[in-house]
């Protein structure tokens, strides 16, 4: 019989939240509710294609970014799932699995790199943090970008330089005007009703200061690594001599995949 | 905007478990990913095309045709002009757009075999061959339910639209960022609509039990019947000879 045992939070960090949050109901419905409204928004607009059957324009973006700041690990689950039945109206195909891990990295990124950073509620009130502010979008958008580029590359759909390019600035773009703008809105209210992700699980200890600024360099480094060493790769300015046994997708990996592992990695610490 | 790819027919595709489907779309997309010869690759995109008739799903390739048509188009040009050349040697010949028009079958084979599957199964469906493959009950529950409020959300968006439409909001008018700008009046009511019934359904599932770790119960479907292992089989066997020609070094442009 498999028992499902009422949430609690148990003790150590890393990725373990991610895994509790499942025995909360309040946080599974959060994680339906994201993933609704996020694919609500999504599909309207999937009659702008920009790259065709790959990718479109996407106000929607801004929402994990929101939700993440608001419901923290429900936002992921609910960004990957949000993605997933979108794709339902387009079709489904291998690609997707690569659009569920970038969504939910995604909405991932945020609420972990704030809470590292600061104790302050997520509101951009001040230029220290609306610099934090863009500096998180911006880290989440290129995370986002270079898995999916990452992924479809090696599955030959799409070249990594033509896709990561324009999912960053389709995700950078929608965020950076709108998800300022909804925070300062839905924040307090969210507050208000005691519905913020610390309200439900409970305050998370504070990481040790060695720990948090390990895990933001992880993560700031091995994304912009990867997005820069995929670019290069793909476009073929970069092929090391030392690789040339290599095929051409696997020197595609050996290239991009351990700067992408760095930025996970990163994130497990925070 | 139908928020549906189900079409509901009574055809041998449709009765298929759904557990049966999705393995056989899995080791579909598998074979055809394997090639990027054309030649070969052809007989997978006809195969799709002919499921395809046979289970009256042709409406949703033609709902889609905005897709379809382009990415064809798209696929072709891009990797055509991205033709990855052998190390050592220039492009030769023909071989760029070969490659670009298979690359281009490749993704279309992709695209009509993951409509075919929506066509054929429901979310419910979807969401019981997922379990039944050991993904929790839990993610399964949240997909049926995150897929049952997306109309709900949109209808509520139309409402606020039509509200603030009313008081005067234009979308049309300003530049880029002021028209994005624009889209908070309507997504915050939404958003907070769907959090005050985000937090009723929490208690709804609560006082139903939901968190109570008694074994769940469920309606019975039946098992897997011989033409359900006849549709593994034969998707199986595709899978097997594409492997084969794989390892052998042939329908390849580009070595892996």
């Amino acid at each position: 019989m498999d028992t499902i045992v009422p949430y609690e939070r148990r003790p150590g960090r890393g990725m373990r939240e991610l895994v509790d949050m499942w025995s909360n109901t309040r946080m599974v419905v959060l994680t339906a509710m994201c993933a609704s409204l996020y694919a609500a928004v999504l599909i309207p607009f999937m009659v702008v294609p920009l790259i065709p059957g790959l990718t479109h324009f996407r106000p929607a973006n801004a929402l994990p970014i929101v939700c993440s700041f608001l419901f923290g690990p429900a936002a992921a689950w609910g960004a990957a799932f949000g993605n997933l039945i979108g794709d339902f109206f387009t079709g489904l195909g291998p690609g997707d699995l690569f659009g569920f891990v970038a969504n939910f990295l995604y909405a991932l990124v945020p609420y972990r790199l704030w809470r590292a950073c600061t104790t302050a509620d997520p509101l951009p009130r001040t230029l220290g943090a609306w610099f934090l502010l863009l500096g998180i979008i911006t880290t989440a958008s290129m995370l986002c970008a270079a898995t999916v580029g990452f992924g479809l590359q090696l599955l030959g759909f799409v070249p990594f330089a033509v896709l990561a390019n324009v999912v960053l600035v389709n995700n950078l773009v929608t965020s950076a005007l709108l998800a300022p703008l909804l925070l300062a809105v839905l924040y307090p209210r969210v507050r208000r009703a005691r519905l913020l992700y610390g309200d439900i699980l409970g305050a998370a200890p504070r990481a040790p200061r060695w720990r948090r600024f390990a895990g933001v360099a992880l993560v700031v480094t091995g994304t912009g690594l990867a997005f820069v060493l995929g670019n290069l790769a793909s476009g073929g300015w970069l092929d090391p001599s030392t690789l040339a046994a290599l095929s051409r997708n696997l020197r595609f990996v050996v290239l991009v995949l351990p700067a992408l592992a760095l930025g996970i990695l990163g994130l497990a610490l925070l | 905007m139908a928020l549906s790819l189900y079409i509901d027919r009574a055809s041998p595709l449709h009765r298929r478990h759904p557990v049966a489907k999705l393995a056989a779309m899995i080791l579909f997309f598998a074979a055809t990913f394997l090639l990027d010869d054309p030649v070969p690759i052809a007989p997978l995109t006809v195969a799709v095309l002919v499921a395809t008739a046979a289970a009256h799903a042709f409406p949703n390739l033609w709902r889609l045709r905005w897709i379809v048509g382009p990415v064809f188009v798209f696929t072709l040009a891009i990797w055509t002009l991205f033709y990855p050349a052998p190390a050592g040697g220039a492009a030769a010949g023909t071989a760029p757009w070969r490659f670009g028009l298979g690359m281009a079958l490749k993704l279309e084979t992709f695209l009509a075999t993951g409509l075919l599957f929506l066509a054929t199964t429901t979310v419910e469906e979807f969401a019981f061959a997922l379990r039944s493959l050991g993904v929790p009950y839990r993610a399964g529950f949240v997909v049926t339910l995150a897929f049952r409020l997306v109309p709900v959300f949109l209808e509520s968006a139309l409402t606020v639209v039509d509200a603030q439409r009313c008081r005067g909001l234009d979308f049309t008018r300003g530049r880029v960022h002021q028209r994005i700008a624009r889209y908070v009046p309507v997504i915050v009511p939404v958003f907070i609509g769907g959090l005050r019934r985000a937090d009723r359904m929490a208690f709804a599932l609560e006082v139903r039990g939901f968190s109570s770790g008694r074994r769940r119960t469920g309606l019975p479907r039946p098992a897997a019947n011989a033409g359900d292992w006849l549709l593994v089989a034969v998707v199986g066997a595709a899978f097997v000879g594409y492997v084969t020609l794989w390892m052998l070094g042939t329908g390849r442009i580009v070595p892996r």
